[in-house]
């Protein structure tokens, strides 16, 4: 069991609960725009909860890991510098990027990453849906460079239980837009909606973690739109509220695909959500360009 | 080996994991939903299923789902929670599933959302039977 001595998870857990208790009650009061069904918020929890024991459980190979190459590093990055920390958080905000858009690219992280999406909600209990597979599909090999580069892992451990407290806040529906300039350069709770939602225009759109500029960079920046609220959730949603469908439905989904077509394995395994050898399902993207032509259709439709 | 201090830390989070689910409960803050109407059943069809132009819909007695046919498939939404999951199932498969006590359950071959209960007045109509 390897576990940093500062954890800022942890340490916001009670930051957490004080801020779900906030929403639900100013909702409940009219106050602030918010809707919480009882048993997605149970399971949202639950999984919060359940991804604490399994970091503390599966996440030592992880950190080894990252000791392991941090032996062979490039640099000698101190972690007492003021520069090393702003250093930090922009290759680990990068690393993010890069980690999530996998997520959402891949279909085994895909696996470990869809239970944060399986809510049809949109509240701060939807923060706390984190995964309890994450360290056994193996997506903190992306984090690797950075001790390779020479940034201790603990510091580099840290910098993503920031990342992890600061997207915490921007799971809302109750702050609507910040100030121009922050949209510009931060995620905000906007950006994340769109992440979030299922409508064609919004899918595999938004994946930053601090800061919205890896998407304008890499082309994959959409802003929320008056004109399209977000439906929140996955494209097909789950039609369950049983905790261990919930965070292994995607994994059981990829066996039971490679025992029936094993000569397919790599692309059930790696290929995008929703790719199948006879193109019967769809991928985000399929499901996008469908969406793009329908769209285009409509003018001619309504001229003739 | 799990520390003291670990065991006593998710203890306590289960304790708030509990509170907060209370909470939400007594807020009484979900989605208001209305029970499904043929109307508002075709727009969620056409929202799901885009390019599958609906045929004819079986709107459940209870409003909490409803079936549709569309060409060979038969296109199920269910109600969860306070929204609503849906599937595609081939025609044939609908046809032929259990009809008990005014309730059709459908399989959905899905591990993520693996069976459809909807109410309904009777299975299968009569018309598209054979």
């Amino acid at each position: 069991m390897i576990k940093s001595a500062f954890d800022p998870v942890t340490l916001a857990t009670p930051f957490f609960i004080l801020t779900v208790i906030l929403e639900i009650v100013l909702a409940r009061l009219g106050k602030a725009e918010a809707r919480y069904e009882v048993r997605d918020t149970a399971v949202s929890l639950a999984m919060g909860l359940g991804s604490t024991i399994a970091g503390v459980l599966l996440g030592g190979a992880a950190f080894a890991t990252s000791l392991w190459v941090y032996q062979h590093r490039l640099f000698d990055i101190p972690m007492t510098a003021l520069w090393a920390w702003a250093l930090v958080f922009l290759a680990e905000d990068l690393a993010y990027y890069w980690f999530h858009r996998l997520s959402h690219e891949r279909r085994i992280w895909w696996a470990a990453h869809v239970n944060h999406h399986s809510s049809q909600h949109y509240n701060l209990s939807t923060a706390l849906r984190q995964t309890w597979t994450g360290d056994i599909a193996g997506t903190w090999v992306v984090y690797l460079p950075l001790s390779l580069l020479g940034f201790p892992p603990a510091m580099v451990a840290i910098q993503k239980g920031i990342s992890l407290v600061y997207q915490y806040w921007i799971h809302t529906e109750t702050i609507r837009k910040t100030p121009r300039w922050f949209e510009a350069v931060f995620n905000t709770p906007s950006h994340h909606r769109v992440h979030h939602a299922r409508n064609p225009r919004y899918l595999d759109r938004n994946y930053a973690g601090i800061l919205i500029i890896w998407d304008r960079l890499f082309g994959t920046f959409q802003p929320e739109l008056d004109e399209e609220p977000c439906r929140y959730g996955l494209v097909k949603n789950l039609g369950t509220f049983n905790i261990l469908r919930v965070a292994f439905h995607e994994w059981i989904a990829i066996g039971q695909d490679v025992v029936r077509q094993p000569c397919h394995v790599l692309g059930w395994i790696f290929g995008p959500p929703g790719w199948s050898p006879d193109g019967s399902r769809e991928t985000s993207r399929q499901i996008k360009a469908r969406w793009a032509a329908g769209r285009a259709a409509e003018p001619e439709q309504r001229a003739a | 080996m799990l520390s003291h201090a670990f065991v006593i830390q998710v203890a306590a989070s289960g304790a708030a994991v509990a509170a907060l689910v209370g909470l939400a409960a007594w807020a009484r803050i979900a989605r208001p939903l209305d029970p499904l109407s043929e109307q508002s059943a075709r727009r969620h069809f056409a929202e799901e299923f885009p390019d599958h132009p609906i045929e004819q819909v079986w709107v459940a007695v209870d409003g909490a789902g409803a079936l549709a046919k569309s060409g060979a498939s038969a296109l199920v939404l269910c109600r969860l929670g306070d929204g609503y999951v849906a599937r595609q199932v081939p025609w044939g498969q609908a046809l032929a599933a259990t009809f008990r006590d005014g309730r059709i359950t459908l399989a959905l071959g899905d591990v993520a959302a693996p069976k459809a209960v909807i109410s309904l007045a009777a299975w299968p109509p009569k018309d598209l039977a054979a």
